[in-house]
């Protein structure tokens, strides 16, 4: 079975820092950046890239459409 | 003159709670927008400048170079009987105060809305109710009242706008949409109503009196001013005042019963924590606590009598909001020493959940009850 790498980009100036996507993400890939963005809000990234599967689960909670998820069959 | 007015019908959309109040400013046909932005509010501000209302209505939105130069600009706009408004997020207000008595004074329609945060000072960009004492117990100087609408969803920060605008000309008085950061930033569905055309001077006149600075045409001067003087005239202006809030109380309070009918415990709450509430009882109800929610739209006036004929039915009352305690003194003022009244609340920004406000139940009020 062919494996799936993922990755996702996060629209940093949409993102409210609701941290929707963080419990309902398998691999544990999202965190909270400590920097923020122009409206003051801390805003979701991938802390840890290599461990994402592409599962589109962040996607699809983020009430926002702050994430978009890229996927590669390797 | 033309524009380019697009014939919407109402419509479903999907949109965060400013962005809805931004649409729904456009739709109640307002003429004008005077705001400065602001952390968790400027969705309003971004939203009416991308849609470039000037094309679809003729609506002016105008970026003021601060919060009292936006509401300087409201009070000029009203002034002239057009429906202007201005927003903003807690700081801003307690900045806008001065101009918010004045617009009391000159007995100005204007519709405000404060989509609150954390405080006090510039405290935090997450949500909070803490501005209840500014929104309802006066705010600025002077004995005055603002109408004040408590949103509880998208929906209602859509469709109190033009309530808002209504009641405002109604009374000649400024109207307050006191929202949160929860409610301002949160998605949800939203049915949008259909356009209201802007109203020209004729029909302003025609419903609401001559009262407004049109152009003197054969007619004596209109003078909008909130001085006067003589102290005589003062004291009958502030009757005059009063006068409208005690009508607003006969025909203009709102507030909904959720789940009273069977109730023997009550939570009082509005806005974003009536929604979490909301929960709350239904938590409770599914453990056999018979609880029900009474939440107050209309924050001033206040729902009194039926929280005081309420207070005859349960055993105790929990005031539930994102503050240290603010709605509970007017709960425990409405309730007069009936029943046990108790305020929980987590503020911050840090938002309360449905188990925390239950557990806040089961502990303040239904274990003294018991003593």
């Amino acid at each position: 079975m062919a494996k799936v790498r993922g990755a996702i980009v996060v629209n940093t100036e949409v993102c409210k820092g609701c941290e929707v996507c963080l419990p309902v993400c398998e691999e544990k890939v999202i965190s909270m950046s400590k920097e923020v963005n122009r409206k003051g809000y801390h805003f979701a990234y991938m802390s840890n890239p290599d461990a994402c599967t592409g599962c589109t689960n962040c996607a699809i909670v983020c009430p926002d459409r702050a994430i978009t998820v890229y996927r590669l069959k390797v | 003159m033309q524009f380019h007015q697009k014939v919407i019908m109402s419509e479903l959309r999907l949109m965060k709670g400013n962005e809805a109040l931004a649409e729904a400013t456009i739709r109640a046909g307002a003429d004008a927008y005077f705001g400065y932005p602001i952390t968790p509010q400027s969705e309003i501000i971004e939203y009416l400048m991308t849609e470039r209302p000037e094309n679809r209505t003729g609506m002016i939105v105008l970026q003021a170079e601060s919060e009292i130069a936006a509401i300087n600009m409201v009070y000029g706009a009203a002034s002239t009987g057009k429906r202007a408004m201005t927003s903003s997020s807690s700081p801003g207000i307690s900045l806008k105060l001065e101009g918010i008595s004045y617009l009391a004074g000159a007995e100005l329609p204007a519709v405000i809305v404060n989509v609150s945060r954390g405080g006090p000072g510039l405290g935090t960009i997450q949500p909070s109710q803490a501005d209840y004492f500014q929104s309802v117990k006066g705010g600025g100087h002077g004995d005055y009242q603002l109408y004040v609408l408590a949103p509880a969803s998208v929906q209602e920060m859509a469709d109190f706008v033009s309530d808002a605008f209504d009641i405002a000309f109604k009374y000649r008085a400024p109207v307050l949409i006191l929202s949160d950061g929860l409610i301002g930033q949160m998605m949800e569905k939203v049915v949008l109503k259909d356009h209201k055309d802007r109203m020209p001077d004729e029909e302003i006149i025609e419903k609401y009196g001559d009262w407004a600075t049109t152009g003197k045409k054969g007619r004596e001067r209109n003078i909008v001013t909130s001085l006067d003087l003589q102290s005589e005239k003062m004291e009958a202006r502030v009757h005059r005042l009063q006068k409208k809030y005690e009508q607003m109380e006969k025909e203009d309070l709102r507030y909904e019963e959720i789940q009273c009918d069977d109730a023997e415990y009550l939570f009082v709450a509005y806005g974003s924590s009536a929604r979490i509430a909301q929960k709350a009882v239904q938590l409770g109800r599914a453990k056999g606590i018979k609880i029900g929610l009474l939440r107050p739209i209309t924050l001033f006036p206040f729902p009194k009598q039926p929280l005081f004929e309420l207070a005859n039915q349960v055993k105790g009352i929990l005031s539930v909001e994102l503050s240290a305690g603010q709605m509970v003194e007017d709960v425990q003022l409405a309730v007069n020493g009936k029943v046990p009244v108790e305020h929980f609340g987590r503020t911050g920004g840090i938002i309360h959940t449905p188990e925390e406000i239950l557990e806040a139940l089961e502990q303040k009020i239904m274990q003294d009850g018991s003593k």
